[in-house]
């Protein structure tokens, strides 16, 4: 039983007065628990747009997308955020904390839409996560007080809270400087392997997508498989540095950088 | 019932989270509501106040609903027959079975006070007039029965009265001369307090001991002095009688008078009460309060809609995280509405405190009471849930236009741009 699947999934919008724009079309993708996948694109290639469908954010136009083989259609709106929620973690390039809350009042924040045990025993659940990502002694810091690979590893801590197991980690280490970005990537990997959880970057960097064991490459709005790293092109391959600098750029506007 | 039970505290906690985040924008946001609630539950529980004000002070000049006044007078203009209207009048409510009814009549004693010889006015009366008119008593009491019957008149005087005459101790029963230097000795039994507006002295007296004062001095010819007789033109009568009884016993009252009296006089029954006009008397008050109060809530409102959606589009990035990391687009509607009822409700329960301590506070009863309100009524509770009740109003009106805009943000955009 496959844990994410894509089928000849196509996703085209309807801009006002325009024709209809195919953005991803005919992807198949198979995600199993414990997988490292990497999709590597460029601005505009679709990658939002395959993370809103593989986040369940959004529903494809045509093909299919289930979730442990049940199609995602067949949820209702909450009960797709309910099984994003529970089974999916989300870690973002610009971190995307809350400001003003504490660490470990962001990493909580995940708990607040659970039920049961894990609401109840929140504060305890998001202070074990954060020791386990070496913040325990940063619980009441505020995000604005914290370096950028500490926001990071706040924000791997929140996303793992829940224990979910698809992981989608988009350019997570866009916003951090090299030796930052390769020690959040190896927690990231880290704690992925530990919970068993299967993890998905999407991201433009080649040395981080060589973290992976598949590859994929998106190129307007086509998934195919990339057999090896060593195989893209030079060309894409400066493309990518091209635009790692322009995202650690943009990263650095309004960040802290790492202390 | 466990998933809704978390979804709803965690909705409370998020907002409190967000209120605490942003709580300068939220104090000075709030204090327009504050100030909104704390007016109109200020205006609602002075409206019933003054309502107690009003009620209690007509009735102590036209009595308690209901209350008949009779009187009589000969149609061919001659005098009528006292004698014959007040046994005309003691059958009635024997007939009937009254236990509150008074004759009340308007004279002036001359009193000698240290500063001189003053006209009095006073007015004479049954002893059931004091429960009939709310006859408050600051100093002694009202009259007794053993008043009635002792041999010298008791007084019931008021505070203006009573300081003139220095304050006495009533228990050491100070006296007064009725009717100058060798008329009768009154003493006083009671002080009812005097209105701020009140400057002169006045006193009750019994009617039956006035009627034996004045016949042991028949000194003046009643017609003419208007205020020296007794009985005649210058009595009243009334009765205080239940509400529902009022219209079969205002005509029965009305016939058998006036058969007693024969065809020479007509007799009139009538009400004076407040409540003789219908239901509820103060109803144009209460509109008129409740109008205004409900426009500065508007106001309040408004202003806190403003901000409230100025501030939700500066939140879309805050919800598209909260929306990926499983917050279902009902759960950010309710959190977006909690934010705005949560802090209102805080800012309302402020409110209604400042209005309790305002409408509570002693310079108030003065301004409102002109001294005469007995029962100052407790802050009316109604006022108070009304405070509340409009606070949250407010607040899930003020919330729920934020709350649509909040969940048609798309999750992906808000979070990557």
């Amino acid at each position: 039983m496959s844990l994410l699947r894509l089928e000849d999934v196509t996703r085209t919008v309807l801009p006002p007065d325009q024709p209809a724009l195919t953005i991803l079309n005919g992807v198949d993708l198979t995600v199993e628990g414990g997988d490292r996948i990497s999709i590597v694109g460029r601005s505009g290639s679709g990658k939002s747009t395959l993370l809103n469908l593989m986040g369940l954010l959004d529903l494809p136009t045509s093909g299919l997308l289930a979730f442990d083989d049940r199609p995602v259609k067949s949820y209702s709106g909450a009960g797709r955020d309910r099984l994003r929620g529970a089974q999916i973690g989300f870690i973002f390039q610009q971190f995307n904390l809350l400001a003003g809350r504490t660490a470990l009042e962001n990493v909580a924040m995940p708990l607040l839409y659970a039920s049961g045990r894990q609401f109840w025993r929140r504060r305890q659940l998001a202070a074990d996560m954060l020791e386990q990502v070496g913040l325990g002694h940063r619980v009441d810091s505020l995000p604005d007080r914290l370096s950028g690979g500490e926001q990071q590893r706040v924000a791997i801590a929140r996303s793992l809270v829940r224990g979910p197991r698809l992981i989608l980690a988009d350019e997570p280490t866009g916003a951090l400087d090299l030796d930052t970005g390769q020690s959040v990537m190896e927690l990231i990997d880290e704690v992925a392997t530990r919970t068993g959880a299967a993890l998905v970057v999407i991201t433009h960097d080649p040395s981080i997508a060589a973290r992976s064991r598949t590859h994929y490459r998106l190129d307007r709005g086509i998934l195919t498989p990339a057999e090896a790293l060593a195989e893209t092109p030079a060309e894409s391959l400066v493309d990518a540095a091209a635009n790692k600098i322009a995202d650690a750029a943009a990263g650095a506007h309004g960040e802290r950088s790492d202390r | 019932m466990s998933r809704a039970l978390t979804g709803f505290l965690g909705a409370v906690l998020e907002a409190w989270q967000e209120l605490r985040v942003h709580r300068t924008r939220v104090l000075l946001s709030l204090i327009g509501v504050a100030v909104a609630v704390c007016s109109l539950t200020t205006v609602v529980a002075l409206g019933a106040i003054v309502q107690q004000a009003n009620q209690e002070l007509s009735e102590r000049s036209s009595g308690r609903p209901a209350t008949l006044y009779v009187s009589a007078y000969a149609t061919d203009g001659s005098t009528i027959d006292a004698e014959a209207l007040d046994r005309a009048w003691d059958e009635t409510v024997a007939r009937y079975g009254i236990d509150y009814a008074s004759r009340v009549v308007s004279s002036g004693q001359s009193i000698p006070f240290v500063t001189g010889v003053v006209q009095v006015g006073t007015q004479a009366v049954d002893q059931p007039y004091g429960e009939m008119h709310r006859v408050r008593i600051s100093e002694g009491h009202w009259f007794s029965t053993a008043d009635e019957q002792a041999l010298a008149p008791a007084l019931v005087v008021n505070s203006v009265f009573w300081e003139r005459l220095g304050r006495p101790d009533l228990a050491t029963h100070p006296t007064v001369t009725l009717g100058g230097e060798k008329g009768a000795t009154a003493v006083v039994v009671g002080v009812t307090p005097a209105a701020t507006y009140e400057t002169e002295p006045s006193m009750f007296m019994l009617a039956s001991q006035l009627a034996t004062v004045q016949a042991a001095q028949p000194a003046a010819d009643p017609s003419a002095d208007p205020y020296s007789g007794f009985g005649g033109g210058q009595t009243q009568y009334e009765m205080w009688i239940p509400p529902e009884l009022a219209e079969p016993l205002l005509a029965a009252v009305q016939r058998d008078i006036q058969a007693a009296l024969g065809d020479g006089a007509q007799v009139d029954v009538y009400r004076q009460d407040y409540a003789q006009y219908g239901d509820d008397p103060f109803l144009v008050t209460k509109l008129v309060v409740g109008g205004i109060a409900v426009l500065v809530l508007l106001l309040g409102a408004l202003g806190l809609v403003n901000i409230a959606l100025v501030t939700v589009k500066q939140r879309v990035r805050e919800i598209g995280i909260r929306r990926s990391f499983g917050a279902t687009a009902g759960r950010v509607f309710f959190a977006v509405m909690m934010e705005s009822v949560v802090a209102t409700v805080a800012a309302g329960v402020v409110g209604v405190m400042a209005a309790v301590l305002l409408v509570q506070s002693p310079i108030v009863h003065d301004v409102v009471g002109q001294g005469m309100v007995t029962d100052f009524p407790p802050f009316p509770v109604e006022a108070a849930l009304l405070g509340l009740a409009a606070a949250t109003g407010v607040g899930a009106l003020a919330g729920l236009l934020p709350a649509l805009v909040a969940v048609r943000v798309k999750v992906i955009d808000a979070i990557r741009y």
